[in-house]
């Protein structure tokens, strides 16, 4: 019974956190959902990958957390690091992917495959799995407060048993992106789109640096 | 095909008698003495005369484009008159009042910032999700609070549209004069996917405000503090934001424009621009493209301030949702091809009434928001001369 | 005419009447809607409502809610303490301030009040309860850390230490 309460209490901060994460995440989702084709399945599949890999994100930075003590006493300063750099990351593979959905919707915007980043050379990965792995990463206030909860748990599988739940609740509020794929589609929405994800990669990559560097890019 | 060598030329104006067009012009010049000296307001003689010369010139514009079937060259002296006179009346005030352009952090908690509409969009999302407005105003305290200029950005979106942007915007002033300055421009070759910019820069800080709970425009982006106020930088990211703001003025809104005769930080970079674009869907005002006339010479596209027109758009008679309505096409098109319309109406059957009941709403609006603020600077200029 | 151009000049016609009662009816309609949806400026500026004032001979200290920021806004959970009127402070302030009304003493606040209302003002706050930051030769920093004139009034703002 203590295990469900623990479960649902998981379940309770995720419902609770997730607007942040819906704000957190649109920078990144929102553009780069409206530059793929229209089609309820097709953004299913991308928001699938997205929170399939945002879910793994979590799942590995607790789980070697966890074991390395460091959920809760991870000092400030090492979180600003780590967090100044999975943004310059997630600025480069913002970047790539928008130069990526060129090749989707070049005269007859026909393609039926996700929007993958590399060449056919190398493996191409989803856009969408990276992109959910990167923000999976992102040391939002409610996942640093999860983080502290889980690590007060008895072992690593109850940690990242409350991960889930957590992520859960947090998955709720991402259900209307879906509504995203109801815009129509043409030369014009994804150029809209390939254009913004780029200029928020320019600010990601801008926020990155400022945090490498120890300093803060924006704010009161 | 856009005519490279083409200069854009008025078209044959159909020129009314100067009877006829004081007759027409008599609204508008009521309607400017009411605005002017309606009891209660400009009782000084310097308010008096800055009113009595604003109502005039207001008036005697109208009467031109009355007199002389042409919108767009009478309508740009009005806006590029706005555009430098309100920075003048707008900065004396502030020097006035706190002795500096830069905002004190003081000003920001007593709520005392002067609202500004380039935020609007970026502030709906927020206000939505937890009823908070991210910018340091007051909703209530006064007439310019938040509350008061959201009132009057709705009442004037109403009547004018995407059409603010030709006859309300206080900024875009600036860029049209820069861009009215040389007689050819320098830079004809424009990529036509750079329209699409001020649509992202929309998406993107619409997005980011909300993530970040900034008006991520207002700190990274606007070039208009150069002319206006600006957060008193406190940091070294501070001194960055204000080192891109005069970048941004400096190649927008100057250089850009001397080079390209277009009005390029509008075209560009706007995102308030982009989001009032979408009121167009509501006007009852247009500009079409008569297809039984065009001969497809490009001269509208050339004429054009805001590439509101492309080849594409053309050959479907017409304009794009960026239109502002500033009557550069209609003027400049040799087979009166670009034509004033009201949505419903057949085609081209009495464009210039259409055009006479869009500049009768867009005129009066001009005349209350944009005269008073002409107004206001005539004043601050009366007082240095005094 | 068809319906639709009757439609259409209605709409146009029915534009020029806005333009006409923009001024006089329109722009305040439309300013009191806004007033009434019951929006709030961000509290991170405005320092959040007041929650009780404490007399102290010739001033008051009024406190505020807790600031907390929302979504990923950088700055710190605050406090902020108004001290007023500023003219009747003395020119040396150490006041010892129950922030949460538990009765227990949480911060000093230290600041001199100079004679010229312009000149810069600086705090040093103790924490003398673990949940609130202290603060060294503070000025105007940040917004969750600061001390200002604003008006007849002087704000401190204590951060709140991380939860």
């Amino acid at each position: 019974m203590v295990i469900f309460a623990v479960f649902g209490e998981a379940l309770t901060l995720g419902l609770v956190s997730g607007p942040a994460c819906m704000a957190a995440c649109g920078p990144v989702l929102v553009p780069s959902l409206l530059s793929e084709q229209t089609g309820f399945r097709r953004h299913l599949r991308f928001l699938s990958a997205f929170l399939g890999a945002r879910l793994l994100g979590y799942l590995l930075f607790a789980a070697v957390a966890w074991e390395i003590g460091a959920l809760v006493s991870m000092p400030l300063g090492s979180r600003v690091l780590l967090m100044g750099a999975v943004n310059v990351l997630l600025a480069c593979v913002l970047f790539w992917y928008a130069y990526s959905a060129r090749q989707i919707c070049g005269s007859s915007c026909s393609s039926s495959k996700l929007v993958k980043i590399g060449t056919t050379k190398e493996s191409r990965v989803a856009g969408a799995a990276v992109l959910g792995f990167l923000t999976g990463f992102s040391l939002c206030p409610p996942f640093v407060a999860a983080g502290v909860r889980a690590a007060e748990l008895g072992s690593v599988t109850q940690a990242l048993l409350f991960f889930i739940f957590f992520f859960v609740g947090t998955s709720v509020w991402f259900v209307p992106f879906i509504g995203i794929s109801c815009v129509a589609r043409n030369q014009a929405v994804i150029t809209v789109a390939r254009m913004a994800m780029a200029l928020i990669a320019l600010y990601y990559l801008f926020l990155g640096i400022a945090m490498l560097m120890g300093r803060k890019a924006y704010g009161l | 095909m856009a005519c490279k060598a083409c200069t854009p030329r008025l078209a044959p104006a159909a020129p009314r008698s100067t009877f006829r067009a004081l007759l027409l012009t008599l609204p508008i010049a009521v309607w400017s003495l009411l605005m002017f000296f309606h009891p209660g307001v400009n009782t000084d003689p310097k308010s008096r005369i800055a009113a009595t010369v604003t109502a005039v010139f207001m008036t005697v514009l109208f009467f031109m484009m009355m007199r002389t079937g042409k919108t767009y060259r009478w309508r740009r002296y009005f806006f590029v008159t706005l555009g430098f006179l309100f920075p003048v009346g707008f900065i004396y005030n502030l020097i006035l009042v706190r002795g500096t352009m830069g905002i004190p952090i003081e000003e920001m908690i007593a709520g005392r910032t002067p609202f500004c509409f380039l935020p609007i969009p970026l502030l709906i999302l927020p206000a939505a999700l937890t009823k908070t407005i991210i910018f340091p105003g007051s909703i209530t305290a006064s007439r310019y609070a938040i509350a008061g200029m959201m009132g009057l950005w709705l009442a004037i979106t109403l009547v004018l549209g995407k059409g603010w942007c030709a006859y309300a915007c206080f900024f875009g002033g600036i860029e049209e004069g820069m861009a009215a300055v040389p007689k050819r421009a320098r830079i004809r070759k424009i990529d036509p996917r750079l329209r699409y910019l001020p649509w992202a820069v929309l998406l993107a800080t619409m997005l980011l405000s909300l993530a970040l709970f900034d008006s991520v425009y207002c700190t990274w982006l606007c070039p208009f503090k150069a002319v206006t106020e600006y957060v008193t930088a406190r940091s070294t990211i501070g001194i960055i934001q204000n080192g891109v703001f005069i970048l941004l003025f400096a190649a927008l809104v100057v250089v850009l424009p001397l080079l390209t005769k277009k009005r390029t930080q509008c075209s560009f970079l706007c995102p308030f621009g982009a989001f009032q674009s979408i009121f167009n869907k509501i006007s009852a005002f247009e500009v079409k493209i008569d297809r039984t006339r065009c001969k497809s010479c490009g001269v509208c596209q050339n004429a054009c301030p805001n590439f509101s027109l492309s080849k594409e758009s053309i050959a479907q008679g017409e304009t794009l949702l960026s239109c502002m309505k500033c009557g550069a096409c209609v003027d400049a098109c040799p087979h009166q091809a670009a034509v004033w319309h009201i949505k419903g109406t057949e085609l081209a059957w009495k464009p210039e009434r259409a055009r006479l009941m869009f500049l009768y709403a867009a005129w009066a609006a001009a005349v209350m928001f944009g005269g008073s603020i002409i107004a206001q600077g005539l004043v601050t200029i009366l007082h240095f001369l005094a | 005419m068809t319906m639709r151009a009757k439609l259409g000049y209605t709409a146009a016609a029915l534009t020029m009447l806005a333009a006409l009662l923009t001024p006089f009816l329109l722009i305040g309609s439309f300013a009191k809607g806004f007033a009434a949806l019951g929006l709030h400026v961000d509290e991170m500026y405005s320092g959040g409502p007041k929650l009780r004032t404490v007399q102290n001979g010739t001033y008051s200290i009024t406190i505020h809610k807790p600031v907390s920021p929302h979504m990923f806004q950088s700055g710190k959970p605050f406090v902020q303490l108004d001290w007023s009127p500023a003219s009747a402070l003395p020119q040396h302030v150490s006041d010892v301030v129950d922030v949460d009304g538990d009765g227990q003493p949480d911060i000093r606040v230290v600041f001199d009040v100079p004679r010229n209302p312009k000149a810069p003002l600086r705090v040093n706050v103790e924490s003398l309860n673990p949940r609130y930051d202290a603060m060294q030769n503070a000025g105007k920093d940040k917004f969750s850390r600061l001390i200002a004139r604003v008006d007849n009034a002087i704000l401190v703002r204590v951060p709140l230490a991380n939860q």
